[in-house]
């Protein structure tokens, strides 16, 4: 029976509940309420079942052959293994969390030199003491009126003032 | 006539002269004259402080120039001097405006040593709250981009635990696949154990009941057999048995 036998790996549940983000939490707990029932259903089966005793049965059944024919067709029988529909899809899950995993890391890591960049910027900007106008409209894009726009002073909607 | 004509064409001519070359040394001039670089960006942070002046007029490096030729009160002898002159000669008249202006001045002048401190001082503190709220604004903004830096990277951490989910999914999915088959092996075991079991039980009862029947029919038939001259003879039978035993009962006590 070497093929049911599938190693259960030791998961490591409070390392892995650091790691859920809080709005995942539902979902967390759902999983592991699912195992800890199924741990304790499959803790609550033997594993094989009680051997017959074939002896007392030949001993006590009257009927002539009855018991022998039970015997023979019970250890002919063979039950079928339930088969493993969902350890390919979990596979394909994984390795698709995988890509996008990938993914997001690149975009986080891209997200990230963006803010240090603007990080260095602000951080080796000259101090407010020392700009002129034109210092501070190249520090802050945003502070520099557009004389185009609006023409005539202040530059900017009046209700922006 | 013929003069008035040539000095009329004479400017007409002029200009339509080429313009002369201009000597290579005026442009090499202009250009002489910027010395420092041009954009000294960011500026030199600006003195706090105005230069040096005395009574309010007068720069300090006037008073240093004059020093080494004529020492300490020579700018003013020359000041003394410069005023006597220009009133003795006439060249400053006094009039009513000259009242007009010592009147003024002395307001002025009044107003500014009074008056000046605090408005300056005003006029920092505006300047203060500006500047306070600008390196407020940079500071928040610093900070929120280190905070922002530091949620992503929590976030990439979070995401390397993706390996505990698809652990815990895959041991489910064993665990669900041995309990389905344990289940099985033993619905097999209970129902082949429940059949002989059965059967055992089938014959028991059928044994006993058997056997129950067989007792009946025979204590049956006994009781019909006995006849009624043995009935008599089994009764005097028991009264004698009875009678030895109480005698040796008897003799017993």
């Amino acid at each position: 029976m070497a093929g049911r036998r599938a190693a259960l790996k030791a998961v490591d549940w409070a390392a892995f509940a650091e790691r859920v983000p809080p709005n995942q939490r539902a979902m967390y707990n759902a999983l592991k309420t699912r195992n800890d029932a199924l741990t304790a259903r499959l803790a609550a089966l033997p594993e094989k079942p009680p051997a017959i005793d074939w002896a007392y049965y030949k001993a006590n059944v009257a009927k002539a052959g009855m018991v022998d024919e039970f015997q023979k067709k019970f250890s002919a029988l063979k039950v079928p293994e339930p088969v493993d529909t969902q350890s390919a899809k979990i596979d394909a899950q994984e390795q698709e969390a995988a890509k996008s995993t990938a993914e997001y890391v690149q975009a986080s890591k891209a997200r990230i030199a963006q803010y240090e960049q603007q990080l260095q910027k602000l951080k080796n900007m000259i101090p407010f003491e020392q700009m002129t106008f034109e210092d501070l409209h190249e520090a802050f894009p945003e502070t520099k009126l557009d004389k185009e726009k609006y023409p005539y002073w202040p530059h900017k909607p009046i209700a922006d003032l | 006539m013929l003069s008035r004509l040539v000095l009329r064409a004479a400017p007409a001519a002029l200009r339509a002269l080429p313009p002369p070359p201009l000597p290579v040394g005026v442009l090499h001039a202009t250009r002489q004259l910027h010395t420092t670089q041009q954009s000294l960006a960011p500026l030199p942070p600006l003195p706090e402080k105005g230069g040096e002046v005395r009574h309010g007029l007068i720069p300090e490096e006037f008073f240093q120039f004059l020093y080494p030729k004529t020492g300490v009160t020579g700018p003013y002898m020359l000041g003394t001097g410069l005023v006597l002159y220009l009133l003795s000669k006439e060249i400053y008249v006094i009039n009513h405006e000259t009242v007009a202006a010592a009147c003024i001045l002395s307001v002025i002048i009044y107003g500014v040593k009074r008056f000046g401190a605090d408005v300056a001082a005003f006029a920092d503190k505006l300047n203060e709250e500006k500047m306070a709220k600008a390196l407020e604004v940079k500071n928040e903004a610093i900070s929120s981009l280190q905070a922002a830096i530091d949620e992503e990277k929590k976030e990439q951490w979070r995401v390397e635990g993706r390996t505990y989910l698809f652990d815990a999914k895959r041991n489910n999915v064993a665990m669900l696949l041995e309990a389905n088959y344990r289940e099985r092996l033993m619905m097999v075991y209970n129902e082949v154990k429940k059949r002989l079991d059965y059967q055992v039980a089938m014959q028991t009862l059928k044994r006993q009941k058997e056997q129950d029947h067989m007792i009946q029919w025979v204590e049956k038939n006994v009781v019909q057999s006995i006849t009624p001259q043995q009935q008599k003879e089994s009764i005097a039978k028991c009264i004698m048995d009875l009678k030895a035993l109480s005698k040796g009962a008897h003799a017993a006590l």
